[in-house]
C-alpha cells in the first residue's frame, strides 16, 4: 500500500492526535463527495504533506445569524474539532474563539499580515448606513472585509447570505446587504471566491472545499477555479437539481402529488411539487449528502424545498408554498393549469447567472421577472408527448 | 476610574460590544451595544404569513426553532387556529431538542472557557482525574488521550481558536484542581458530539438544523413512522443519560469554586417568561414551563404575564421611529448616528414591560416555574441550592452563578420531559390519531406568538390583511437582555447585571465577559 510512503503525514497527524484510521475514514468520505474513487485516498493523504504547519484561516461573521457556524458544528467527516484544531488553524472566529475584544482582533491581524491564508466569510456584507449596519471592534464590517480580503489566497463564502446577501437582501433590502463576490468586484479586489450557497451552508460542502484546497492543493494549481460554475459554485456540488436526485421523484413521474397538507397523499409521502417544492429549480445535492450527519433532509421530513440555495432566494422563492413554474405533469397532461403567476418576485431569474447579483433590486416587482419557462429536457419530453 | 471595552464579545451569537466603567476594581456603570441591523421586520411586509415561518428563523441560527414556532403561533393566534394534539407534541419535541442542543452548546462550547483554563489542564494527573470524575459522579472519558492531544496541540504552537486566549487569568479559580480543568476540556470535546445528536433529532422531525422546515401554520408536515419514532427516542435517551450523568455533575463540581458569583451579577431582579411547551390545554400558565412575571418590587412572587403592557423605547438606539410603541403598532426605522454612550449607542431597542426592564432566559423560566409549583423544577432547584450551601434560599439564584445553574438545571428538566413526550406521541399514534395538520382558509387578523427561546422570552406580533403581512414585529430575548438604556435612562438587564462585578484586570475584564455571556446573547 501507498500508506508507507506517507509516513510524514501520519506523523504530523499523530502529533495532533488524529489516528491513521480516522484520517483515512474521513478522506474516504471526502473522496466520495468529490466524486473520486476510494483509490484516490492515498493521493489525498499524500497531498496533506505541505509541511508541519497548518494552513492559517480566519472566519469572519458579517450580517450573520450564526447558522452557518452552527451548521459546521454538525459535521463528522471530520468533526468540527478536527477541522478547527487539526486541519486548519482558525485563529479568529467570533463564535468559537477563546480570545475576546482587542486580543481576538489581534489574532486575526497577525494572520492578515502574511498573505496566503484562507478567509471564510459567513453572513451578508452589510453596506447600509455607510457600513454601520454592522459594527465590529469600533469599525464597520466593510472595513474589516476590505482589510481581510486582499491578502487571502481564497475566500470561501459560506451560506446564501455570503453569496449574494441571502434573505437580508430580499426586498426592500433595508440594510443594503450584498454578497462577498459582488462586493469585492465593486471594489476591484480580485481574490478568488468560492461560493457555497444554501441557508445555512451544508457543512459537508465546506469540508469538501477544505480538502480540495488544502489536500489536493487545488488553489495553488488553479484547479479549484476550473471546478466553479458561473456563480462561483463548485460544479460537483451544485451541478444537479434536487429534483434530479429526489427519492420522491418516482411519485412525480407517476403523478402522485400532495395537493394539501393534512391529507392521505401527504401521509403516503407523495411528491411535494404542488405544495411549492422548489426542488426542480434548485441546484444542490441535498438529497445525496443530506443534512445533520446524513440523518435526513427537508423533503424527507415532509417539507417542500424552499430553494434556499438560489440567488435572492426569498424574493425568488416566496410564497414558498406556491408553485411557480410550468413543468410537464404526466397526470394532468402536458402542463398543469393555473400556475400561480404574478407573485414571482425579484430580478434574479433567467439563467440565474451571477450577474444577477449585482443588479440592484429596487422593489419587489409584482409580476416579477419570468422564470425560464421550462428546462430544456422537460421541453424535449413534452414534445415527445406527456413526459412519458 | 477606568473604561474597559470588550468588542467583539466572542463566543456568543452575533455582534456585541460591552463597555464598562471600573472604579476600585468594581464595575460602576456599563453599556452594551448590539452591532448588527438587518431589518427583518421590513423584509416580511407584504409576504404570506407562512413565509414568515421560514424567514424569521434566520434571526438566530442558534434558536431558529423558537422563532419558527413563535411566528407560526402568531399566525395561528391571528387566524384562530388550534393545532392538532399530535402537532403540539411534535413541536414540543423539536423545541426540546433545540433546548438541549442550545444549552449544551452554551455551557461547554461558549461559556466553559470562562471557567476552565485548558493550559491548567496540562498539569493534571491522569489517575487523579479518573478518581475526581468518579468522586464527582461525572462522565469518565479517555482523559489520558485528551491530555495527550492537548499537549500535542499546545506544543505545536498553532493554537487556532485558542489563539490569544487569556490563559492563566487570575479570575480563574485558583483552588480549582488541574484535574477538574482536564475533565472540563474532555467534556468540551464530548459536548460537540452531544449537541450534534440533539440536532439530529431536529433533522428527523424538521428536515435539518439549523433552520427547520415542518412547523407550518396549522400543525406540522412531519408525520412519524415507527422507525422515525425509534430514531428520535434513542437519541433523546442518549442525551438524557449524558445530561444527567455529565452535564449536571460537571455543573455541581465546578460551581463551588465560583461560589463568589452568587454574590453579584443579578441585575434588576425583574423576570419575564411567556411560557413554553404546551400541554393539552394550550394555556400559557399551564405550559410545562409556565408564563409569569416577577417584579423586584414584589420580591420573589409571580404574577400573570400580560402582553398588552409592552413598549419599545428607541431614543438611545439607532432608530428614527416613534418611541414607546406597543409592538403591535411598532416600527423600526433605522438611522445610524454615531456610537456615543451618552446618546445613541446600539442597534438594540429597549423593550419594557409596564415600563420596567425584564430579564429573559432560563433563570426567568426556572424562577417562574419554581414559584408556580412545577414539581420537577422545585425538586431540582432545591437539590442544587442544598449542594451550594443555600438550602431554602432561592433568592441567591438572582446572580451570575444562579443564571448559569438555572440554564443547566433546565436542560435536565426538559430532557426528562422529552422522554415523556416521545412516549405520549407513540401512544397517540398507536391509538389511531393520524391528524397532524389543521387546514385553514381565514386570511385576516392580528395575533401574537408568545413563546420562549432557549435564551428567553420571545414575542412575534403579526397583522394579516388580505392574506398578507401588513405589520410584523419581533421582540427577541436578546432585545430584552441586551437592551440599551430606555428613554428614562434606566439600564438594560445585562448592563444592570454588570454593575457591581469585581474586575481584577481592567485590560482583561474576564469577569464582565462572564456576566454578558451568562445571558447567552
Amino acid at each position: 500500500m501507498a500508506h508507507e510512503d506517507h509516513g510524514a503525514i501520519y506523523d504530523l497527524l499523530a502529533a495532533r492526535g488524529v489516528s491513521r484510521r480516522d484520517f483515512l475514514k474521513y478522506c474516504g468520505s471526502i473522496a466520495a463527495l468529490l466524486g473520486l474513487s476510494e483509490s484516490f485516498v492515498p493521493q489525498i493523504a499524500a497531498a496533506v504533506n505541505h509541511g508541519a504547519k497548518l494552513k492559517p484561516a480566519v472566519w469572519l461573521n458579517g450580517g450573520a445569524c450564526t447558522g452557518c457556524t452552527e451548521s459546521i458544528a454538525q459535521v463528522d467527516t471530520p468533526d468540527v474539532a478536527t477541522i478547527v484544531l487539526d486541519l486548519l488553524s482558525i485563529d479568529f472566529m467570533e463564535t468559537l474563539s477563546m480570545a475576546m475584544g482587542e486580543d481576538a482582533l489581534a489574532a486575526a491581524e497577525a494572520v492578515f499580515e502574511e498573505p496566503g491564508y484562507i478567509l471564510i466569510y459567513e453572513g451578508s456584507v452589510m453596506q447600509g448606513f455607510d457600513g454601520n449596519a454592522l459594527r465590529i471592534g469600533g469599525k464597520t464590517g466593510l472595513e474589516e472585509l476590505d482589510h481581510a480580503a486582499p491578502n487571502a489566497a481564497a475566500i470561501v463564502a459560506v451560506g446564501s447570505c455570503a453569496v449574494d446577501g441571502g434573505f437580508v437582501m430580499a426586498n426592500p433590502n433595508p440594510a443594503d446587504a450584498t454578497g462577498v463576490k459582488p462586493y469585492l468586484e465593486s471594489k476591484g479586489i480580485t481574490t478568488p471566491v468560492v461560493n457555497l450557497p444554501t441557508c445555512p451552508v451544508n457543512p459537508e460542502w465546506l469540508v469538501a472545499i477544505v480538502v480540495d484546497v488544502l489536500l489536493l492543493g487545488s488553489l495553488e494549481s488553479g484547479a479549484i477555479l476550473d471546478k466553479l460554475d458561473d456563480w462561483g459554485r463548485p460544479k460537483y456540488i451544485f451541478g444537479q437539481t434536487i429534483h434530479d436526485n429526489c427519492p420522491r421523484r418516482g411519485h412525480f413521474e407517476n403523478g402522485n402529488f400532495v395537493n394539501e397538507f393534512g391529507t392521505e397523499e401527504e401521509a403516503l409521502g407523495y411528491c411535494l411539487y404542488k405544495v411549492g417544492c422548489k426542488g426542480p429549480q434548485t441546484y444542490t445535492n441535498c438529497p445525496i449528502v443530506r443534512w445533520n450527519r446524513r440523518t435526513s433532509w427537508c423533503v424527507e421530513s415532509g417539507a417542500p424545498c424552499i430553494g434556499c440555495g438560489n440567488l435572492n432566494w426569498v424574493d425568488v422563492g416566496a410564497p414558498f408554498l406556491n408553485r411557480h413554474r410550468d413543468l410537464p405533469l404526466p397526470s394532468v397532461g402536458n402542463t398543469q393549469p393555473g400556475v400561480v403567476a404574478g407573485v414571482v418576485a425579484g430580478a434574479a431569474a433567467l439563467g440565474l447567472g451571477l450577474h444577477a447579483v449585482g443588479m440592484k433590486v429596487t422593489g419587489r416587482m409584482d409580476g416579477g421577472a419570468p422564470y425560464e419557462e421550462m428546462k430544456a429536457h422537460d421541453k424535449k419530453r413534452m414534445q415527445k408527448g406527456g413526459g412519458k | 476610574m477606568a473604561r474597559s471595552v470588550v468588542d467583539p464579545l466572542t463566543r456568543i451569537e452575533g455582534h456585541l460590544r460591552v463597555e464598562v466603567e471600573v472604579n476600585n476594581g468594581v464595575v460602576t456603570d456599563a453599556w452594551v451595544s448590539g452591532g448588527l441591523y438587518r431589518g427583518m421586520e421590513k423584509i416580511l411586509l407584504d409576504r404570506r404569513p407562512s413565509d414568515a415561518f421560514y424567514v424569521v428563523q434566520r434571526i438566530c441560527g442558534v434558536c431558529p426553532i423558537s422563532h419558527g414556532h413563535a411566528s407560526t403561533a402568531s399566525t395561528e393566534d391571528a387566524l384562530g387556529i388550534t393545532i392538532p394534539n399530535n402537532a403540539r407534541i411534535v413541536r414540543n419535541l423539536i423545541e426540546a431538542a433545540q433546548y438541549i442542543h442550545s444549552h449544551i452548546l452554551w455551557f461547554y462550547t461558549l461559556a466553559a472557557l470562562d471557567y476552565v483554563d485548558p493550559v491548567k489542564a496540562l498539569s493534571a494527573d491522569i489517575a487523579d482525574t479518573y478518581a475526581l470524575a468518579q468522586a464527582a459522579g461525572t462522565g469518565v472519558s479517555d482523559f489520558g488521550a485528551v491530555a495527550k492531544r492537548l499537549q500535542a496541540f499546545v506544543d505545536n504552537g498553532q493554537l487556532s481558536i485558542f489563539t490569544n486566549g487569556w490563559f492563566g487569568h487570575p479570575a480563574y479559580a485558583e483552588d480549582m484542581p488541574a484535574e477538574l480543568h482536564l475533565i472540563g476540556v474532555a467534556h468540551y470535546l464530548e459536548a460537540l458530539e452531544m449537541q450534534a445528536v440533539a440536532a439530529e433529532i431536529i433533522a428527523i422531525m424538521g428536515g435539518k438544523f439549523p433552520h427547520f422546515m415542518t412547523s407550518l401554520p396549522g400543525g406540522t408536515t412531519f408525520m412519524p413512522t415507527e422507525q422515525k419514532l425509534d430514531d428520535i427516542l434513542f437519541r433523546f435517551v442518549k442525551l438524557n443519560e449524558w445530561v444527567t450523568n455529565t452535564m449536571i455533575p460537571d455543573t455541581l463540581a465546578i460551581a463551588p469554586f465560583y461560589a463568589g458569583a452568587l454574590g453579584y451579577g443579578g441585575g434588576h431582579g425583574n423576570f419575564l417568561s411567556w411560557g413554553v411547551f404546551n400541554d393539552e390545554s394550550f394555556e400559557a400558565n399551564n405550559r410545562y414551563m409556565p408564563a409569569g412575571v416577577i417584579k423586584v418590587a414584589q420580591g420573589l412572587t409571580v404574577a400573570d404575564a400580560d402582553a398588552s403592557v409592552l413598549t419599545e423605547d428607541v431614543q438611545r438606539s439607532w432608530y428614527d421611529s416613534a418611541t414607546g410603541l406597543h409592538p403591535s403598532a411598532g416600527e423600526a426605522d433605522a438611522n445610524f448616528s454615531e456610537y456615543n454612550v451618552d446618546d445613541q449607542y446600539s442597534w438594540v431597542k429597549a423593550p419594557r414591560y409596564d415600563g420596567a426592564p425584564m430579564e429573559a432566559g432560563p433563570l426567568s423560566r426556572m424562577l417562574v416555574a419554581y414559584l408556580r409549583g412545577v414539581q420537577p423544577v422545585q425538586d431540582l432547584v432545591n437539590g442544587a441550592l442544598e449542594a451550594l450551601g443555600a438550602a431554602g434560599r432561592p433568592e441567591v439564584l438572582v446572580s451570575l452563578l444562579g443564571r448559569v445553574a438555572a440554564r443547566n438545571l433546565e436542560t435536565k428538566v426538559v430532557s426528562d420531559w422529552s422522554l415523556e413526550w416521545v412516549n405520549e406521541l407513540i401512544g397517540a399514534v398507536a391509538g389511531g390519531d393520524s391528524k397532524f395538520f389543521e387546514p385553514h382558509d381565514v386570511d385576516e387578523g392580528m395575533g401574537a406568538g408568545l413563546w420562549e427561546a432557549p435564551r428567553g422570552a420571545l414575542g412575534h406580533f403579526i397583522d394579516i390583511q388580505g392574506g398578507k403581512i401588513a405589520r410584523y414585529q419581533v421582540i427577541t430575548p436578546s432585545t430584552w437582555d441586551c437592551s440599551s438604556r430606555d428613554d428614562g435612562g434606566v439600564r438594560g438587564p445585562m448592563e444592570e447585571a454588570l454593575v457591581g462585578t469585581p474586575i481584577i484586570e481592567v485590560e482583561r475584564p474576564l469577569e464582565a465577559a462572564r456576566i454578558a455571556r451568562s445571558f447567552d446573547p
